[in-house]
Parts: C-alpha cells; structure tokens; sequence
C-alpha cells in the first residue's frame, strides 16, 4: 500500500513560493531521501506533512486518507528535527516517552519501552540527563529515540547527521539503515549531503525549484541524471563538463570538444550540430602515459590525495580544466605532471544541451541497426 | 479554524483591558472640550477648544509648564550624572561591588509615596536628623519642603533618592555588557583614561543612557506621589506639576473639563516621548533578539 | 587593567562610602525611629544610643492607640491587609489575562495583538490620572467605586504591561521547533502550551509576578482617587495615618517598616531579575 502520497503540494511564504505543485509517493517501508541544496524547501516538506504548516495547494494522504486540516497531533508521524528540539527542562528518559504517554499505557509499559529504543541506540546510560548535559551525539540519538519509540506510521528525519561530528555520522551512516529496516517505517530523510543520500536512500528526490527534478534510485541519480544540475549535485570531485558541440560524420557522430574529440558512435545523430556540454565523472577517465585509441593527449598539472582516491588536475590541448580520479594504488605510473592521455569510458559519458541543461539521450535503436 | 481563531482567543482578555482603558481615555478627550464643573453640572455645555486657549493666558498654568519642566529637567540631569558615576564605582564585579548595587535597590524598591513620609520625618523642624544636621552646619532656620526657597531643592532630592538607583542599575548592566577589546586594545596603546571615557566607554553605552533617560523623563514630567505626599503643591504653587495641578482642579475645585484638558496636554508630551521611547526600544529589541 | 594607586583606591572608598551613606541613611533611621518612644525622638540632639521598645509595633497591630487626648482606633493593619490582597489579586488577574496573551504576542505574529501590545506600552506611559479622573466618575455610576473588584481591575494598568512584555520575551526565546515536537508527538495544544511553553518560561513568569507585585504594591495615585479608607492600601493609608497620629512619629515610623519591609525582601530575593524587569526587558542581552 502506498504509505506516503503528496498531490501538487503548493506552498509561499509571503510572496516566495517554496514548493510548487509537487508530488510524490512511498511504499510501506521504504526509506526516501529528500536531497537538494540549502534552502529549496526540504524542511518545509517535512513541516507539511507533520502538520506543522498548512498546504496553500494539493493533498497530502497517510496510509490512503488526506490529512490536510488534521492536528500534528493526530496524523500518528514521528519526526527528528535538525536541531534537536529537545525539551531542555525533561529528563532524556521523559524526552523519549512523551510520543507513549500521548498514545496512553501503564507507565511500567512506557518505562520499558523507553529502556528497549535507548539501549538499541545505545543512551540507555544516559536517560537520567537532561538535554544539556548529553553530547550532541547523544542528543541526536535521543531525538531519534523519541521520533521512533511509538513506531509512528511515518518516520521525518530532518537533516539528523547535520549538527554531529565527522565520525558519528559515519557512524550512524551505518547504523541508520538497519534501524530503519528494524521499525519499518515508511521514512522521508532530508539532507544535503549527496553521501547520506547515496547510503540511506532506496530512493532519492531530487528537489530544485519548488519541485522534485528526478525521484530514482541512488544508482540510477548517479549514472542516469535526467540534467546538469542533478548531474552537478551528486559526486565528488563534481562531473566534469566540457562545452562542444556534436558533429555527424562518416555515418557516425562525435562530440567536438574545445579541439579535441571523442567519438560517440551512431545513438547521437539526431542531435547532430547541437551545442552541448559532455559530462565526465572523473572517475570515468583513465590516465596513462601511453596514447591508445580514442584517447585525448592532456598535459597532467597536479595530483591531490582525496579519500583514498587520488585527483588529478587536468588541461585539454586548449588549456580546458578537467578533473579525473582514479583509486590510490591503481594510479601509479600516471602521476608524472606532463603530457598524458585520457581515455574515457564512452558508456559513461552524458550529454546535457547547452541552452536547457537537459539530458540528451542517446537513440537506442539506431544503435541496434549499426 | 482552531489555528486560525487561536491567537485572538488568547488575546481577548488583553483586548478588553485595552478598551477598558480606551474608553476613560476617550472620556477624557470629551471632557476636555466641555464646560463641566461637578459643581454647577447645569453649566455643563460644549465649548470646543475654549479650555486650553484659556491656558495660553492663564499664569497659573504657565507656571505648571515651567515648574513641571524644571522638575524634569533637575531630576534627569542631576540622576543621570549621579547614577553614571555610581555605575563607573560599581563596574569591576566582585562580591563588594555587587552587594552595594545590590542594597542600592532599596529605594528604588519603597513606594515613592512612603519615600516621601521618610524624608519628612527626617526634615521636620522639630525633630529631624536632617534639620538638626544641617544646623550643625550653620543653615540653623532651614525649612526643606515647606520653605518657598527650599521645597524644590527638597523634593529633588527624594526624587533622587527614590530614582538614581534605577539608572544606575540599568547603566551598570550596560557598562557590564560592554565587550572587552576596545579597552584592552586602547590599554595596550596606552590611551589616556579621558579619552577612553569620552571616545569609547560613553559612546558604546549611548543605548542604555537613552533607554534609562526616556524612561525617567516620561517618569519625572508626570511626578505625583512625591510630590502630592511632600507638599501637594505647595508651598503656595511652588510645585504645582501637571498631574498634581489636574488632581486638585478635578477633587478640589471640581473642573471637570479644565482638569481634563490640562492631563491632555500632558499626554500630548508624553506620547512624544513615549513615542521616541518606542522607536528606541524596538530597536534593542531587533538587536538583542536578532531578525529570526 | 590600569593600575589603581592607592589615593585612587582612597577617593573610591570615600565616594562609595557617601553613596551609601545617602542611599541607606533614611531607611536605617526611620527603622531605628520606629524603635523610639517619642521622647526618644523629640530629643536633641538626636542620638544613635537608646532604650529600644516594640510600643509602636504593638499599637499597630492592636489597632489602639493611647494618646494622652484618649484612645484612638487605627485602621492601619486594614491597610496593610489591603495591599496585601489587591497587589496579589492584580498579579493573579494579570497572569490569568497576561500570559497567554503574551504567548499569542510571541508565536503569532498578528496585527491585532501589535496594537493591543503597543496600545498597552503606550498607556503604561500615559498620565496615569488621564485614565483615573473619568474612571472614578464611571465606576460611581457602574457601583465599582470603593471595591476590591474595581481596584483590581485597573491594577491591571501596572501589572499586565509587566507580564506581557516580560513574558513574551521568554516565550520568544524559546524554539518554536520544541513546541512542534511535542505536538508530534501526539499532545494537544493545550497540554503542549501547559507542559512545554509555561515551565520553560517560568523564570519570565516569576521574574513578571514579582515586579507586578512590588509595582502594584507602591502604588499610590490609583487608589487614592478611587478607594475610601476600608480598601486603602498601605501608600495612601500612612499618608492619612500621619495626618491622624497627631504627633505620634514613632508610630509613623513603624508604619512606614512595615509597608516597605515585603517589598524590599522581595526585592531583595529577586533582585537578579530586577534589571530586565525594570526596563521592560529593554536592555536584556
């Protein structure tokens, strides 16, 4: 059954219109990723569902019924706020069983529960502390405690990792997952970090401009981006993009790059002559110091260690920059600065118009008839 | 619905004391256009602005205006010194300097109206440790309040007595939230005292010396309890301020729409100031709270 | 730090000492002169060393007093009864009307409640007597003159400013995201508003009571123009008080201890909140 189902949701403050006509839909259980940049209205998603705010426009349905114009207090949701919200005068043991004694039970029923979530998540030995004398580890697990404790039907993270340092949210990175499955709450995750995306979503939903630009799995997002800026927002170092245009010939096209060119075979004819960007994810570039086919002479400027991966700084014959990365051990032998030549995986290669920024995708059937 | 209708449902009871206060105010404005005389109520008939153009030849209240601005400007200026001072004594906490800011309170904190009392009993001239002391000093016939030379000097000084503490206390928690640098920076570079005084630590305390002088100006041109309770006026009209000046016109000679007219004039001053004070304020606020 | 020389030292110990001297000498005199029979007091030149008696407590509380004319009945406990009763009344009512007002001020932001706010600031500023003289001819016709309800009612002109402009910047102090949570959570507005929003506002609260209560207290103007002796409170009846003892200045002493001893222990318990308080938060940060 579909959990989750937002219709054409609509909301302005004042006159800045946050979220325009945008939909979407989760199964029972699934854990969807909320992902865009600062300010695109992620967290007023959430409030909307929460109830915290109203909807100008479109239906928000739980489990199959609107909740529009239902208190926060009866749609039966459980939400981690970014900051926390805790309640700074509440033990963290009260903090945790305030979503039970709403829902009623025997305070040794309560008691119980509230010891099971904190020892599952590790703060039982802390439940006697007010908020501000736990960590802000601790903190961050005892908002989880709290969202999750009455296994609400709907699960809103809100940005959870954001206030945690480095290596508790590689940590709960980890953990998250199986505490998800372990509830089986159907869960919208919002966050900024396309990494959390990549490891928590099934699904990620791209939000730009007041709607979702692409709703997919994290795989899919990252080699199939329906445009720039959904290709721009995921990887690290980000895609390269490398302005040309695509030129037909010898019944095949290839993609005229500031002088240099790399062959994209037939699927592209029908945008023969198309001002375009090519977009590389650096690790689709291999480095050598010997030419083969295909593969474009580039002159090596720099290489920098990044997360046991290298980066290497690129120029193309007319001194376009370009990123490649390849694991630590395999790079040897292509660290010399100097000349070099790139060869590109052409199944990895995207192609974005120039004017839209819109994917452009290659024709498949032509393919099968070469 | 609910979310909508909430905040006015909370704000209702607000709202009626709001108009429970608008409608004597209201009155008020009426009265002022009226002749009305609780003593000859069949005189009672509308005349306009003719109550306060009878003012503009009137020396009686010619003398409120200029007593009433006297007040206002011997309290301010003599309590905004006098408190500036105390608050440089008091500024290094520390368990001394917090214990004596501490027992400054204590005037603030007497009703003005029982300051008065005090004061009276210390300066009678039978009895009074005031009297007897200044006597000792040579001014063997001082008469404090009851003296036409003497009584403003007098109820100056209660009003001293009872207000100083109040801008001192607010100063201090300005001078004790100053930030530190520009005085350890002006140290370092060996910057005379006056300079730091005159150039940093006055400027940077400028919003709570407004703050505490709007709050006393709307405060002192509006005295009663001091001075109704020390003399009710007297001697003669010597202390004739607004308020006390509309109460006797209103319970003594019963001129309903004189007394009016005349507290009307004093809200005209005071919606100025109050106005200025407001301004000010909101200011502090958007500042301390910041824009969220 | 500049360095403090020691005749600088000197002149701040002198200066502090004469400070002191000004700002405690009456309060300690009138305390010994409430201790003085008043031969005591007549005597000249006056002096710090005497027979201390409770004379003047016990007339005040027994209500009687001996004169050599005869006895006389002093109302003056009445009085301080009635402080007593209408400052607490007032803080009751301000906080009933007061608080939650204060929290629609700081969670919704609506144009009614600016203007109620500000009109209430404003006439916190206003001539006090402006609102008083047409109210007393109002209240003679509506039955309210010379009640306890009456005089309740227009205390609301000092208490409620206090209370909502206090209170409503601890409201706005708090996270509304701690409010949301808690609704969430699945309590209802009024549980969230009664469990979240009032205890952590409490010090606000307290802090708003206290000086309503002090404020309330040394009132003088309201009840001398709208309350006859039984409901004076103690400002307006040591004022008579002194007019009727003759010249029983010992009395008049212990009188006026006994009006100023509650609000200066109050403010001594609750001088840490004084400063926000008296500027109407005006200069907290």
């Amino acid at each position: 059954m579909t959990a989750l189902e937002l219709n054409g949701i609509s909301k302005s403050f004042k006159n800045d219109e946050v979220l325009s006509g945008l939909s979407l839909s989760a199964e029972q259980g699934e854990t969807v990723v909320i992902f865009g940049p600062s300010g695109t209205g992620k967290t007023v998603l959430l409030r909307l569902i929460s109830g915290i705010y109203d909807p100008d426009d479109g239906d928000i349905r739980l489990s199959g019924s609107s909740v529009i114009g239902i208190a926060p207090e009866r749609r039966g949701v459980g939400m981690a706020f970014q900051n926390f919200a805790l309640y700074p005068h509440m033990e963290a043991a009260e903090n945790i069983a305030s979503p039970l004694q709403a829902r009623g039970g025997t305070s040794a029923q309560i008691a119980e529960k509230v010891r099971d979530i904190a020892s599952l998540l590790k703060i039982d030995h802390v439940l006697s502390h007010r908020p501000k004398e736990l960590s802000n580890g601790q903190k961050q697990r005892t908002a989880l405690a709290r969202a999750l404790v009455a296994g609400p039907k709907i699960l809103l993270l809100d940005d959870p990792l954001r206030n945690v340092d480095a290596k508790l949210r590689f940590e709960m990175r980890l953990e998250l997952p199986r505490l998800l499955r372990e509830f089986q709450s159907t869960t919208l995750y919002v966050t900024q970090d396309y990494k959390e995306a990549m490891a928590l979503g099934d699904r990620i939903a791209v939000l730009l401009d007041g709607g979702f630009a692409q709703v997919a799995t994290p795989e899919d997002i990252y080699r199939d981006p329906v445009n720039l800026e959904v290709a721009k927002l995921f990887g690290d170092p980000t895609i390269n993009l490398i302005p040309g245009r695509i030129v037909a010939a010898n019944g095949g096209t290839h993609a005229d790059l500031a002088g240099s060119t790399i062959d994209l075979g037939a699927g592209y004819a029908h945008a023969a002559g198309r001002e375009i960007y090519a977009g590389i994810r650096p690790e689709a570039i291999s480095i050598s110091q010997t030419a083969s086919e295909g593969a474009l002479p580039v002159e090596l400027i720099a290489v920098t260690p990044l997360n046991e991966r290298v980066v290497m700084l690129l120029h193309l014959a007319d001194g376009t920059e370009f990123f490649a990365s390849a694991p630590e051990e395999g790079a040897a032998g292509s660290r010399e600065h100097g000349p070099a030549f790139a060869s590109i995986d052409p199944a990895a290669l995207l192609i974005f118009a120039r004017d839209s920024g819109q994917r452009i995708q290659p024709q498949t059937s032509n393919r099968q008839t070469v | 619905m609910f979310r909508r209708a909430l905040p006015y449902m909370l704000s209702l009871p607000a709202l009626v004391v709001c108009i429970g206060i608008l409608i004597p105010f209201g009155t008020a404005v009426y009265y002022s256009t009226q002749r009305y005389n609780l003593s000859f109520p069949q005189a009672r008939a509308f005349i306009g602005l003719e109550n306060y153009t009878d003012f503009l030849s009137d020396s009686a209240f010619w003398n409120t205006i200029e007593v009433s601005l006297l007040y206002t400007f011997l309290t301010v200026t003599l309590e905004l010194l006098l408190g500036l001072g105390i608050a440089l004594l008091l500024r290094k906490p520390g368990r001394f300097n917090n214990m004596v800011s501490i027992l400054l309170l204590l005037p603030l904190m007497t009703a003005p109206a029982i300051a008065a009392l005090m004061w009276k009993l210390m300066t009678n001239p039978n009895f009074g440790v005031l009297s007897y002391l200044i006597g000792l000093i040579g001014f063997d016939d001082f008469r404090w309040a009851s003296s036409p030379s003497s009584a403003l000097f007098t109820v100056v000084l209660v009003d001293m007595w009872v207000y100083t503490p109040f801008i001192m206390i607010l100063l201090l928690a300005g001078l004790r939230s100053l930030p530190r640098q520009p005085f350890e920076a002006a140290e370092l570079d060996g910057v005379p005292r006056s300079f730091v005084f005159f150039r940093i630590t006055l400027p940077m305390l400028m919003p709570y010396i407004i703050t505490a002088t709007l709050f006393r100006l709307l405060d002192s041109i509006q005295q009663f309890d001091i001075i109704y309770a020390m003399t009710q006026g007297g001697p003669g009209d010597k202390l004739m301020v607004f308020q006390v000046q509309s109460y006797l016109e209103f319970f003594q000679y019963t001129n309903v729409g004189r007394s009016a007219a005349l507290l009307m004039v004093l809200w005209v001053i005071t919606y100025v100031l109050s106005n200025l004070f407001v301004k000010h304020w909101l200011k502090l606020r958007e500042r301390a709270h910041g824009h969220a | 730090m500049h360095h403090t020389s020691t005749a600088e030292r000197i002149l701040r110990g002198f200066l502090l000492t004469l400070v002191l001297l000004f700002f405690l000498f009456p309060i300690f005199w009138i305390f010994l002169m409430s201790f003085q029979t008043n031969e005591d007091i007549l005597r000249i030149p006056p002096s710090l060393f005497f027979t201390p008696t409770l004379e003047n407590y016990i007339a005040l509380i027994s209500g009687r007093l001996s004169t050599v004319a005869g006895d006389l009945d002093i109302a003056f406990m009445r009085n301080l009864w009635n402080s007593v009763l209408l400052s607490s009344l007032s803080v009751g009512v301000a906080l009933i009307l007061g608080v939650p007002a204060a929290y629609a001020f700081a969670r919704f932001k609506f144009r009614l409640g600016e203007n109620i706010a500000f009109t209430l600031l404003s006439f916190r500023f206003a001539p006090p007597l402006l609102v008083l003289l047409p109210l007393s001819l109002y209240f003679s016709e509506l039955g309210l003159s010379d009640t306890y309800l009456g005089l309740v009612w227009v205390y609301q002109l000092i208490a409620l400013p206090l209370i909502l402009w206090i209170v409503r910047g601890y409201f706005e102090d708090i996270s509304p995201d701690i409010e949301n949570a808690y609704r969430i959570d699945g309590h209802s507005w009024a549980t969230t508003f009664r469990k979240i929003a009032i205890p952590l506002a409490r010090p606000g609260i307290a802090a708003a009571s206290l000086l309503a209560f002090i404020f309330c207290w040394n009132n003088f103007v309201f009840a001398l123009v709208l309350a006859s002796a039984d409901k004076q409170p103690v400002t307006v009846g040591a004022l008579a008080f002194v007019t009727a003892s003759g010249i029983q200045y010992g009395q008049v002493a212990a009188a006026i201890v006994l009006s100023v001893t509650p609000t200066l222990m109050l403010a001594l318990y609750a001088q840490r909140y004084l400063v926000e308080g008296l500027s109407l938060g005006a200069v907290k940060g």
